[in-house]
């Protein structure tokens, strides 16, 4: 039986192809929904759980309470018959209306019904006042306070964590390559060193080029006053970047560059590496679709932890670079003790680690035909 | 003779490097093949015979400590290509690999079609829809419908997953096809299938098998040879039908004694002691140890004997 | 014991490892020394300050050490008073008044400033204050008038404070221009030499006194400087050690042991319990560990032990219970575990000595590992300002140093003394960590 007596069905082969489509986009949007409501559900457990804490002392009703009486203030301030009254009657009068509204927020309800409330609100965004702090558009609501300062802690996170991702990949791929080899060796002896956070090595980057070179500045998201210019605008921007940066690629290269690099060695002993050899693949080819593909999954799931610690350690370093971030909002909150701040922005941070997640979810599935969709769903014969 | 030669193993030497020293899993091994044959190798586990597998495919592992001797393959001698000739005139052009436990052998995120055509793809310039036609074919002609293209390795039963790789290795229509114990991991149900398989492949498009396995009856079926392979090297090579019935080696005897028969009263024997250890083998013949019919002359390495065609490394013989 | 040595013997093969340990052990020390030089209750109060406690020493004064390192000496601190007899004090006894003459005298070779120059005034008076005037005398043989005053019972008179003597001085700062040869002439190199500090003093009263004490700031201090309140870095330094250390080890053990009986017992009860800790866990990536740390810290105490509490409990649903988990569930399936069911052991019985002990050589390295982002994690919450109110810690100087702009002012010890400690704590750990690794993890031997 030759090669040629069987006609090749070509059209069988692209109606393959398309299924084989078809069938990744199903799979991953599944996973997607399912991943969704889970995630929402933990979420909202996370955030309620949030709110517990910061009510063992009874602060978030005291977030409450000021919302109450300065919208109580400000509505009877604006009210002329409320002038004509005398001091002892304005203090009768002001305590009845705050009543109503304690009463019409559910204040006067037990503490398990209002921590619903406060968690409804939370969902959904409504964070309260601020007491000291103000946003620089001048609002006090936390909301606007914290959406002002979110893009600065996304741009400057953002761009580490790719930075370090690409690099990281791209070191351990070679390291990998040259096993044993100098580079190798350093990586491995360099490793320990990542046992330092970010915000450590700042302080050595702002020592060395702000302090002694001047070459660089020593925090702040742009130069002051903020250039006019757009262009200028990101050119000072990226400058102020750079030491940022450097500080959390320079904190996790070596032990990410080393774990990866150890997960490539262990992938590539696996005897679907040496069939790919015996197929006479290219090296590259063997290295892109047989090493790297697979060890995808596993190196997202170490990823996804590294960014987990990273936007949780963002108040200390955007403290350290003056960063105007949401960690420094944070920061600046906790030294005014403005409590719907530190409150609000805990529950941001809390969204931010859901959707973390869920993104890097989305990448395992995408690298990972395997996931199991609720449980149960693969199948295996 | 020459013309019908396959295969020509001389010396075939590999050894690996490791903290407890140089291990000798391949250590001067001849034997040859003809063309549209089976060569079944034989041998208890740790014999080397993987490695010998390993060592013709020349997939080395990085502690490769030797790497010597001449394959000569369809008449050139593969050891002198450089690692990108032997890449593209002989992996899956002449030779390719049904390994051992396809589950580990295929990779868990590729879909399966795609693995089996690309080799098509590699060696033979199709292009993608042309390669994937050929998959399909080839899953025809193993028995796996063909929706299973589309599923990924795990999706697949063993046995799905061992003629997925049975296809694989036929995409492409090497010469020889070396299959490291195809049926180990499968039940008896789907070891008959599988062989079946094989036995059909093997008559239809004319290939040759080194069948490599501990596994003596099942592969009687499907051999024309058989070499018996202990501690690194070849003690016997002999055709089936004369080997079966009266093994020449004493190791081999001791092999055969050890397998159950359906029929017939012999008790399964086991054989005694331990196969030495690979690195700092003994000298003299290897097998000396555990002999029952060692006497002086066992101290010295036996050359191999010709007894009418058959050969066999053993002093009995001189 | 005998793992454990031969753990050890396998351990000194690693250099990273005998590195790791040497430092260790000298932390250990510094620790056990910092306990005992200063004890507690003395390091809380010298790091509490105030009055008295640190008045002798200079502001922002580097550690004397980096003289070695600079061709231009930096001048060190010291005091002389009219009581102990380190300053000539004559007393002349008068009809209407007495006079007090009191004289110091000392040699100065730095070849920069002091920082200041501070006159302790202690006087008995009962009806009329006594009055001094002061000269200052420098080796070139010019007499230069400080200034004259009343004192009280207790006064302090800081020469670089004197605006008025500054003005005297060509606008010189005081405890620059009373050391240069030409104050018209600007800010040139001190004159090296005897310089004399006289207080001619005058008391009215029967039985009234003056005495003084005047302490010369120079701009190094000990072996580790000082900082913004006078203090020196010396007790955070020391004290720090056995903070961070105590800190880093009781939170990795803690945080290690608790989750590793979790996941023993997940994997033993199985079904919903197992079903329970993982849904936990899964919450517990997406809490938000700093900032609701930070809200702790700002709402409830910042004390070291409740932070300690809150952190371990944070941190025991964390990713190592995945790891333990897979770890158990092959162990649960081992021959032994059966048995051991067989014969009827209990539930908690088969968790602690079968489950427990199996998992014990491979999470020593994750422990050691673990330590010093403990560590860190305490430093970073005193640089937020959420260090214990009372302990002096490493990472208290680093948040002082933050506060007062030390990098801009290049005061890089002050920086730098407490970020080589940790770095030294941190890679320690991390060395230690990585070696127990390769040893207990046949994966990555060779690797």
């Amino acid at each position: 039986m030759s090669e040629a007596s069987v006609p090749l069905d070509t059209q069988a082969a692209a109606e393959t192809k398309r299924k084989a489509t078809v069938s990744t986009l199903s799979r991953i949007l599944r996973y997607t929904v399912v991943r969704l409501i889970v995630l929402f559900l933990t979420v909202v457990v996370a955030v309620y759980l949030t709110i517990l804490i910061a009510n063992m002392g009874g602060y978030v009703d005291t977030i409450q309470r000021g919302q109450i009486q300065e919208a109580v203030n400000m509505a009877l301030a604006t009210n002329p018959a409320f002038k004509q009254l005398s001091a002892a009657e304005k203090q009768a009068q002001m305590a009845a209306q705050i009543s109503i509204q304690e009463k019409r927020l559910g204040l006067d309800k037990p503490f398990v019904v209002r921590s619903f409330l406060y968690l409804r609100n939370a969902l959904t965004l409504d964070l309260g006042r601020a007491l000291q702090m103000a946003s620089d558009s001048g609002s006090k609501q936390v909301k606007n306070i914290i959406l002002e300062r979110l893009p600065a802690t996304l741009v400057l996170f953002g761009t580490a964590d790719v930075f370090l991702f690409i690099f990281a990949i791209l070191i351990a791929l070679s390291l990998s390559r040259k096993y044993g080899s100098f580079f190798d060796k350093l990586f491995i002896t360099l490793a320990p060193t990542s046992s330092a956070p970010g915000w450590f090595y700042g302080i050595f980057l702002i020592l060395i080029f702000a302090a002694l070179l001047h070459w660089l500045p020593f925090g702040g998201l742009v130069d002051a006053p903020p250039p006019d210019s757009k262009l200028m605008y990101a050119l000072s921007l990226m400058k102020h970047m750079i030491l940022p940066v450097i500080a959390i690629t320079l904190s996790q290269i070596f032990l990410s560059a080393f774990t990866w690099r150890t997960f490539f060695l262990i992938y590539s002993s696996e005897d679907y590496v040496d069939m790919a050899k015996a197929k006479g693949l290219t090296s590259r080819n063997i290295e892109r679709s047989y090493i790297l593909r697979p060890t995808l999954p596993t190196i997202i799931t170490s990823f996804a932890l590294l960014v987990i610690a990273m936007w949780t350690g963002a108040p200390i370093f955007e403290t350290v670079f003056l960063w105007p971030g949401l960690g420094r909002a944070l920061f600046t909150a906790v030294g005014l003790y403005d409590t719907p701040v530190i409150v609000g922005s805990t529950v941001i941070f809390a969204y931010l680690l859901v959707i973390t997640v869920f993104l890097l979810d989305i990448a395992y599935a995408l690298v990972d035909p395997r996931v199991k969709i609720g449980g149960g769903e693969s199948r295996p014969q | 003779m020459a013309d019908t030669e396959l295969l020509r193993v001389e010396n075939l030497k590999l050894h690996f490097r490791t903290t407890q020293g140089i291990v000798q899993a391949v250590d001067g091994v001849d034997f040859n093949l003809t063309y549209n044959r089976a060569v079944v190798i034989v041998g208890e586990s740790g014999c080397g015979k993987t490695s010998l597998a390993k060592a013709i495919l020349r997939l080395l592992p990085r502690n490769v400590a030797e790497y010597s001797g001449h394959i000569y393959l369809d008449g050139t001698d593969i050891m002198e290509y450089d690692e990108e000739e032997f890449r593209q005139n002989v992996r899956w052009i002449k030779m390719s690999l049904v390994p051992q436990a396809a589950m580990n052998a295929l990779n868990p995120v590729i879909r399966v079609g795609d693995q089996v055509a690309e080799p098509a793809m590699i060696h033979l310039n199709a292009r993608p829809e042309e390669a994937m036609a050929m998959a399909r074919k080839m899953f025809q002609n193993v028995g796996v419908p063909a929706d299973f293209l589309v599923r990924y390795p795990f999706e697949l039963s063993g046995g799905m997953r061992q003629r997925s790789a049975i296809a694989m290795a036929l995409v492409t229509s090497p010469i020889l096809i070396i299959l490291d114990e195809p049926t180990s991991a499968l039940d008896l149900l789907t070891q008959a299938n599988i062989m079946n398989v094989l036995k059909r492949i093997k008559h239809e498009f004319e290939t040759s098998y080194i069948l490599i396995t501990h596994d003596i009856a099942t592969s009687s079926e499907l051999a024309d040879d058989v070499a018996v392979m202990y501690a690194g090297q070849i003690v016997e090579v002999g055709d089936t039908p004369r080997f079966f019935p009266n093994p020449l080696h004493p190791y081999s005897r001791k092999l055969m004694n050890s397998v159950p028969r359906l029929h017939g009263d012999t008790e399964p024997e086991f054989i005694l002691g331990q196969p030495p250890s690979l690195i700092n083998p003994p000298t003299g013949c290897r097998f000396a140890a555990r002999c029952p019919s060692r006497f002086e002359k066992c101290d010295e390495e036996p050359p191999t004997f010709n007894i009418e065609g058959r050969r066999v490394k053993c002093w009995l013989y001189a | 014991m005998k793992a454990l040595r031969n753990t050890f013997k396998e351990l000194v093969r690693y250099p990273s490892a005998i590195i790791g340990l040497a430092i260790i052990a000298l932390l250990l020390v510094l620790s056990v020394y910092a306990v005992v030089s200063i004890p507690y209750s003395k390091a809380i109060v010298l790091w509490r300050g105030g009055e008295g406690v640190w008045y002798e020493y200079p502001k922002y004064a580097a550690p004397s050490w980096i003289n070695f390192f600079r061709r231009e000496k930096l001048p060190d601190s010291f005091k002389q008073s009219s009581k102990d007899g380190t300053a000539q004090k004559t007393v002349i006894p008068g009809e209407k008044m007495t006079s007090t003459v009191i004289t110091y005298t000392f040699d100065y070779q730095a070849d920069e400033y002091p920082s200041d120059i501070a006159i302790y005034f202690t006087d008995v008076y009962t009806t009329k204050q006594p009055f001094v005037s002061m000269s200052w005398l420098t080796p070139d043989g010019r007499k230069i008038d400080i200034g004259s005053f009343a004192v009280d019972t207790k006064q302090t008179y800081y020469l670089a404070q004197d605006t008025k003597l500054q003005r005297k001085l060509a606008g010189l700062a005081p405890q620059d221009g009373l050391f240069v040869a030409d104050p018209k002439a600007g800010l040139t190199p001190p004159v090296k030499g005897t310089y004399q500090l006289v207080i001619d003093g005058y008391t009215f009263d029967k039985g009234s006194t003056i005495d003084a004490e005047m302490v010369l700031y120079g701009k190094v201090s000990g072996c580790c400087g000082t900082d913004h309140l006078r203090r020196d870095l010396r007790v955070a330094l020391l004290w720090g050690t056995p903070v961070a250390l105590a800190f880093g080890l009781l939170a990795a053990i803690g945080t290690t042991a608790i989750t590793m009986v979790i996941a023993a017992f997940g994997v033993w009860y199985g079904g919903w319990v197992d079903g329970l800790i993982q849904r936990i866990t899964e919450v517990n990536l997406v809490l938000p560990f700093l900032p609701i740390l930070i809200m702790v810290g700002t709402f409830y105490s910042r004390s070291i032990w409740v932070i300690l509490g809150v952190v371990i409990l944070l941190s025991i649903f964390g990713a190592g219970i995945k790891t333990y988990r897979a770890v158990f569930l092959q162990v649960r399936e081992s021959p032994y575990v059966e048995a051991a069911r067989a014969y009827g052991a209990g539930s908690l019985r088969i968790v602690f000595s079968y489950l427990v002990p199996r998992i014990i050589p491979l999470i020593i390295p994750q422990l050691v590992t673990l330590i010093p982002t403990f560590v860190f994690l305490e430093a970073g919450l005193a640089v937020l300002g959420l260090g214990d109110p009372t302990l002096p810690t490493w990472g208290k100087i680093i948040n002082d140093a933050q506060q007062n702009g030390a990098l801009y002012q290049g005061l890089y010890y002050w920086v730098l003394e407490p970020a080589a400690l940790l770095m030294l704590a941190g890679l320690a750990f991390a060395l230690l960590g990585f070696s127990l690794d390769r040893i207990f993890n046949p994966r990555l031997r060779g690797m």
